[in-house]
């Protein structure tokens, strides 16, 4: 979940969902890499991503967190949307399939996820408009059905790629409290450790007690 | 992924075990990863492809942690969750501890669909694998462990013997190691420690096998497992070193050589004294070499028989249990001088009587 403190550093977990090549990396990278500034290269590599984005009300830090699309995977997910503060579920105008398993996420995530997770459907390879499959109306009134935020992207031409993840940096900083308040409990009691202990160095058993003199 | 790369990012994970911090066990983890990332990405480099993501990185981590079948990979994750601090587990650290959790997942809750396959082939070849796990194990219960062949396990590099370990085993790579998975790691270890017996024999033998070659091998001596724990059984002590016998076994040694002596009188006898037996035939020149040492040092020896039988018994009792020779007779220097040599001659004896 997202996690804010002091002047509002906001750090949010974001999950990519979809099925197998509807292009979950290539959207992330564009977005990292097109940036003006890389925040850090992750170092080790493909498949995780941080980016930070600075709005008016927040600098929010991204952690996004790539998942494995095929089928034989789908009981895995889980495991990795757990905790997620937006869930960015992609299919391919190009694929019918890919949209059906799009559904699928939405409702699994609807059932089991976080209820307060922002979930966006993005439809991408919207370059493909020839080969198109998937109707802009049709994903779009899936996603206004289920309260969806609704993007049609492009990784390719970078189109509306930046949009996305800032609608959801700033839904992320509203959804975030302003006054953050269990991390200060947290705070206090990692302080309060830190007790002096009291030595007086006198034990209680004085020369006096064990004196084998008295008998 | 080249077979290189796979070898190291599964060296990575078998390290883990060795650790005792949370964190350090995390950082094979990662290092595992970094592997797995830097070889897709230069296979997407070079093959001109999109840069690999998750779709590419799970498989090739699934693929990973059931080729390196890793010590106590479970109870080593569990220990990980609960015990690295919760701060640090986060950001790139968590998301490939995830993956680590989740590949581990996969393989434990392994099916027939789950590897896309049909489900009479996956149940076959489920079955057959666990008939030679369970064979395997079951044999090595009453098969004396020599340590002569644990020796040769550890000076043996790991990748050798992993590799036709694993192949050897499994026609089908991912069903032979999910059958693996769901057996206690004992059984692994006897079979690496017979297969390095194996290994041994090629390289007592002269010959430097390669890592393909061993791999070939391994089927045709999985075949031939089962002669080999005959072999174990009818001479229990063939393999063994004087520091592996107790006192206990030395009645029994004894017993069996005066067993062993009268029978071979009673054979030589009824062949006509002159008749060598077959195994002597083979390793013959290397007979002739050692009475003649022989003769040298048993010139005072009290001899009852005469010099034809004296040194076949020698031999006989050689093949039997070269230890033995060393032990009971005068000659013992003389037994662990030539050491080598008679177990070659052993090898070759045995490889006759069992095809």
């Amino acid at each position: 979940m997202a996690r804010a403190a002091g002047n509002r550093n906001i750090q949010a977990k974001l999950v990519l969902l979809g099925d197998m090549g509807t292009g979950k990396t290539s959207l992330v990278l564009r977005f990292v890499k097109g940036q003006f500034y890389d925040y850090q290269e992750s170092t080790i590599g493909a498949a995780f991503f941080t980016q930070v984005l600075s709005l008016n009300e927040a600098t929010i830090k991204f952690d996004i967190w790539d998942t494995a699309g095929q089928e034989r995977y789908h009981s895995l997910a889980p495991m990795y949307y757990r905790g997620a503060a937006a869930a960015v579920v992609v299919y391919d105008i190009t694929s019918k399939e890919s949209f059906q398993r799009a559904k699928k996420w939405v409702l699994e995530i609807q059932r089991q996820g976080n209820p307060n997770v922002i979930m966006v459907l993005v439809a991408n390879k919207a370059d493909l408009d020839t080969k198109r499959d998937v109707g802009n109306e049709e994903g779009e009134q899936y996603a206004k059905e289920n309260g969806l935020l609704f993007f049609e992207t492009s990784a390719k031409t970078a189109q509306n790629v930046n949009e996305l993840f800032y609608e959801i940096a700033k839904r992320v900083a509203k959804a975030v409290p302003l006054r953050p308040g269990g991390m200060k409990l947290h705070r206090r009691s990692q302080e309060r450790g830190r007790r002096l202990f009291c030595c007086s160095g006198s034990s209680p058993f004085g020369s006096d007690d064990c004196n084998i003199n008295s008998w | 992924m080249g077979a290189c790369g796979c070898v190291l990012a599964q060296k990575e994970l078998q390290k883990m075990n060795t650790y005792k911090a949370p964190r350090d066990k995390l950082a094979c983890i990662l290092s595992c990863c970094k592997v797995i990332n830097n070889f897709l990405l230069s296979a997407s480099i070079s093959s001109n492809e999109n840069p690999p993501g998750a779709d590419e990185f799970l498989p090739v981590l699934i693929y990973v942690t059931i080729k390196a079948n890793p010590q106590q990979l479970h109870s080593n994750l569990l220990y990980i969750q609960r015990y690295r601090r919760q701060s640090r587990l986060v950001a790139e650290a968590a998301y490939f501890f995830t993956n680590m959790l989740s590949a581990e997942a996969f393989i434990r809750n392994i099916d027939a669909k789950a590897l896309s396959m049909d489900e009479m082939e996956y149940e076959k070849n489920i079955e057959s694998a666990q008939a030679v796990l369970s064979g395997l194990s079951t044999d090595s219960d009453d098969m004396p462990m020599p340590s002569q062949s644990h020796q040769s396990v550890w000076q043996l590099p790991r990748s050798e013997l992993g590799e036709p370990r694993q192949e050897a085993f499994n026609p089908n790579k991912h069903q032979g190691s999910a059958s693996q998975l769901q057996f206690p790691p004992q059984s692994f270890e006897t079979k690496s420690r017979s297969e390095g017996l194996h290994a041994k024999d090629q390289v007592s033998l002269g010959k430097v096998p390669s890592i393909s070659d061993l791999e070939d091998q391994g089927g045709f001596m999985l075949m031939k497992e089962e002669k080999v724990n005959q072999v174990f059984r009818d001479f229990p002590y063939l393999y063994s070193q004087s520091g592996d016998l107790t006192i206990s076994d030395v009645d029994d040694l004894l017993n069996k050589y005066k067993q062993l002596v009268l029978k071979y009188v009673c054979l030589s006898k009824g062949l006509g004294d002159a008749a060598p037996s077959p195994p002597v035939s083979i390793s013959q020149s290397r007979a002739q070499n050692l009475a003649v040492t022989e003769k040298e040092t048993k010139a005072s020896r009290a001899v009852t028989l005469n010099e034809a039988t004296d040194r076949d018994i020698n031999l006989k009792v050689g093949v039997t249990d070269a230890v033995f020779v060393g032990e009971e007779n005068s000659e013992s220097k003389l037994a662990q001088g030539s050491d080598s040599n008679v177990k070659n001659d052993q090898r070759e004896c045995l490889d006759q009587a069992h095809g």
